[in-house]
């Protein structure tokens, strides 16, 4: 291993930084946005969608009372599995620097 | 320098403990259902039912007593995620959900999902945007934190008062909802109701602040989780024949809307029901429950949708828990466990709604031929119905059942005709969830108001002065609301949507900006901050006058402007006011490090250090 001066290892520091908070800043507006859109598109093609009938409900209704709280749910477990990959891989970096 | 990690060990029999709980409330259920068929009467089982988990919670909060600070106001930093996550869930739906958001349901069906939705969504945008974050900076309240953030007393002062508002209103909704259930049910007025639940909130923060708060309120949770599940399971059995109401409330439907038809329900259109969220007052149901926007249009929908998720997102109450677990992973695992509790509860909520509502009017229609059904004369009795025969034709329709909306979970288990014991159990078990709700809002506000703006103010190094103050405050505040309980009469669910609507137009914009935005200066978090109250503020009061912001959709819409306006005023102002020239991200930069102690207790380590180097020096 090669010895490595200040200004390299705060380089690198910096680097790791910014790469963590890139992909924390990514993997949040991909969530966000996964449930927000659900929601909204929900809503706006509710009485379109509850022509459509699903385990018994009108779609639309089906979606609304269950189906995208289901779906927030899964989002919400999926960023906490990624969210914490991500901030694993900045520690290892940061130990490793 | 570094803090080194404290060992934060969680203590290891909770889960026997929790168990032990459970199973004496199921227990005492079973044992008082044994004595209803042995001839107990109805006030007596009432009663056991109610005082006797009241005592345990009261001894669970008295077993968890400190006199610690890090203990009373974070609860010594080693809660395990899942049970955070209880006391977040019941923080989060409360007695407002509990008994406001079913009859909302039973009243509007379908157009009043938004407001269920919009709780769960706030959870995640929570969870994402600011908790992590706030459990890596470890202040003690959301005020502390943003005065932390921007190094400012005044912002710290300011955000301390400006969420008196929220958090108040919330805990004069919960507190109401508590008293009028222990009113109903135990052989007290409404003045003495108030008076217990004020005494039972009051005593748990004082005696162990959010340690206590977590311990009774977590059993608190599990109480309420059993006490709707039981009665609701039983009616899906004798419905749908299959214990899982979330699920088969589908199949009612056909029989759901003859029954609406023959009652006299048509479908309406959005201004028919005017405010579109129905009062607590009775009021006779007129909307069919699928019928999709009739109460409000999809623009409202959406309004009171973002209205609920910002307030969710942003609300004190909830973001003063992000500083309880043992790391930033468990808060945020903390969080995901409480968004799925929410979700269970906003899936399960619409079953009972539809439940109860078949129910009533499916035996209105048979009226008629099979005469008056049974219940409604103890409903009547407890005063949850009002029924007249207005036209005097001998038959009851839609229009002359007056319902109570707050009280629609408790009529369920009578509908259905089942034993006594298990409206009791669903009463024990909402007012559970309201005292956790309660009990939350007050420490709160009062653990704000004493750290925030007292001890600012004065720094006097007096012993205990931080828990005496917080003392003093919780007493004071539970006092206020007492008085204002006896004078006002409350809608708990307009109160909990004004609530929402000011946490979410003052509190998401300037998290926002604090913990995603490094440029963000201490007189952009007081612009943004200011803007986004006053705005409302001016709305609600005297925007009043105007007919803006009557309704609940009014209201939603203004906070949603409040909040955008706050969003500019905070950029604006950090940008080319005051201040401007100045970017501190030192505090930044740690705050977004996932690793490591809580800034808070890293400043404390190094408080702690200098004083002793201080010492050696003077030996």
């Amino acid at each position: 291993m090669t010895a490595q001066g200040p200004e390299t290892e705060h380089a690198a520091e910096h680097a790791a930084r910014d790469r963590h908070q890139l992909r924390t800043l990514a993997v949040a507006i991909t969530t966000l946005a996964a449930a927000l859109c659900a929601v909204i598109v929900t809503i706006v093609y509710a009485l379109s969608l509850n022509r459509l009938w699903f385990l018994h409900f009108p779609l639309g209704l089906y979606l609304l009372a269950q189906g995208l709280l289901i779906f927030a749910v899964v989002v919400t477990f999926w960023y906490v599995r990624v969210q914490e990959r991500i901030d694993h891989t900045r520690s290892v970096t940061e130990e490793i620097v | 320098m570094t803090a080194l990690p404290r060992q934060r060990s969680p203590n290891p029999h909770l889960g026997a403990y929790y168990g032990i709980i459970t199973a004496a409330f199921v227990s005492l259920a079973i044992l008082l259902a044994m004595f209803e068929e042995l001839g107990w009467s109805e006030g007596v089982i009432a009663r056991c039912m109610i005082l006797l988990p009241l005592a345990l919670y009261l001894l669970t909060a008295a077993g968890s007593r400190t006199l610690d600070p890090e203990d009373y106001f974070a609860s010594g930093r080693r809660v395990p995620q899942v049970y955070n996550a209880l006391v977040l869930a019941a923080i989060t739906v409360g007695g407002v959900g509990f008994f406001a958001y079913t009859g909302a349901v039973f009243f509007l069906g379908f157009d009043a999902l938004a407001i269920g939705l919009g709780w769960t969504c706030g959870l995640l945008l929570a969870g994402v945007l600011f908790v992590p974050y706030l459990r890596k900076a470890g202040a003690y309240t959301l005020p502390a934190f943003l005065g932390q953030r921007f190094r400012s007393r005044h912002v710290r002062m300011t955000a301390s008062v400006l969420q008196v508002v929220p958090t108040a209103l919330l805990l004069a909704a919960e507190m109401s909802i508590a008293a009028v259930v222990a009113s109903i049910f135990l052989p007290l007025s409404f003045w003495l109701a108030v008076l217990l639940v004020a005494i039972f909130v009051a005593a748990v923060g004082i005696l162990g602040g959010m340690r206590a708060l977590t311990w009774s309120g977590s059993a608190e949770f599990i109480a309420g989780a059993v006490g709707l599940a039981v009665p609701l399971i039983v009616v899906s059995v004798l419905l749908t024949h299959l214990p899982a109401p979330q699920f088969t409330y589908g199949e009612m439907f056909g029989s759901l809307q003859s029954a609406e038809t023959a009652a006299g329900m048509l479908p309406v259109t959005p201004g028919d029901l005017a405010p579109a969220l129905t009062g607590p007052a009775p009021t006779a149901v007129t909307k069919p429950f699928l019928q999709a926007f009739g109460a409000i249009n999809e623009a409202g929908f959406l309004l009171l949708f973002f209205t609920f998720a910002l307030g969710t997102a942003a609300l004190p109450s909830l973001l003063v828990r992000s500083g309880v677990t043992c790391s930033v992973a468990d808060q945020r695992r903390s969080t995901a466990w409480a968004l799925a509790l929410v979700a269970l509860f906003v899936i399960t909520a619409p079953s009972l709604a539809v439940f109860a509502k078949l129910l009533m009017f499916r035996d209105m229609a048979l009226a008629p031929t099979a005469g008056v059904p049974a219940w409604l004369s103890e409903l009547s009795g407890r005063q949850l119905v009002q029924a007249s025969d207005v036209n005097g034709d001998g038959t009851l329709v839609a229009s002359e059942l007056l319902v109570m909306r707050d009280r629609v979970a408790l009529a369920l288990p009578m509908l259905a005709e089942l034993p006594f014991v298990l409206t009791a159990l669903l009463a024990s078990a909402g007012m559970a969830v309201a005292l956790a709700a309660a009990g939350s809002h007050l420490f709160t506000l009062s653990a704000s108001l004493a750290d925030d703006v007292y001890g600012v103010l004065d720094k006097r190094p007096i012993a205990l002065p931080r828990l005496m103050a917080a003392w003093a405050a919780i007493a004071a505040c539970a006092l206020f609301v007492l008085v204002f309980l006896l004078i006002a009469d409350v809608d708990i669910l307009r109160m909990a949507v004004t609530a929402f609507a000011f946490a979410g137009a003052t509190f998401f914009p300037v998290l926002m900006l604090a913990v995603w935005w490094p440029r963000c200066s201490a007189w952009g978090a007081l612009a943004s901050l200011a803007t986004g109250f006053g705005v409302l503020f001016l709305v609600v009061t005297v925007g009043g006058l105007f007919d803006a912001a009557e309704t609940a959709v009014g209201t939603g819409l203004a906070s949603l402007i409040a909040a955008v306006l706050a969003l500019c005023a905070g950029v604006g102002t950090s940008l080319y006011g005051p201040g401007s020239a100045s970017v501190e991200t030192a505090y930044y930069e740690e705050m977004r490090k996932p690793e490591g102690e809580t800034i808070f207790d890293q400043a404390q380590a190094r408080t702690v250090s200098a004083r002793k180097t201080g010492a050696l020096r003077e030996l």
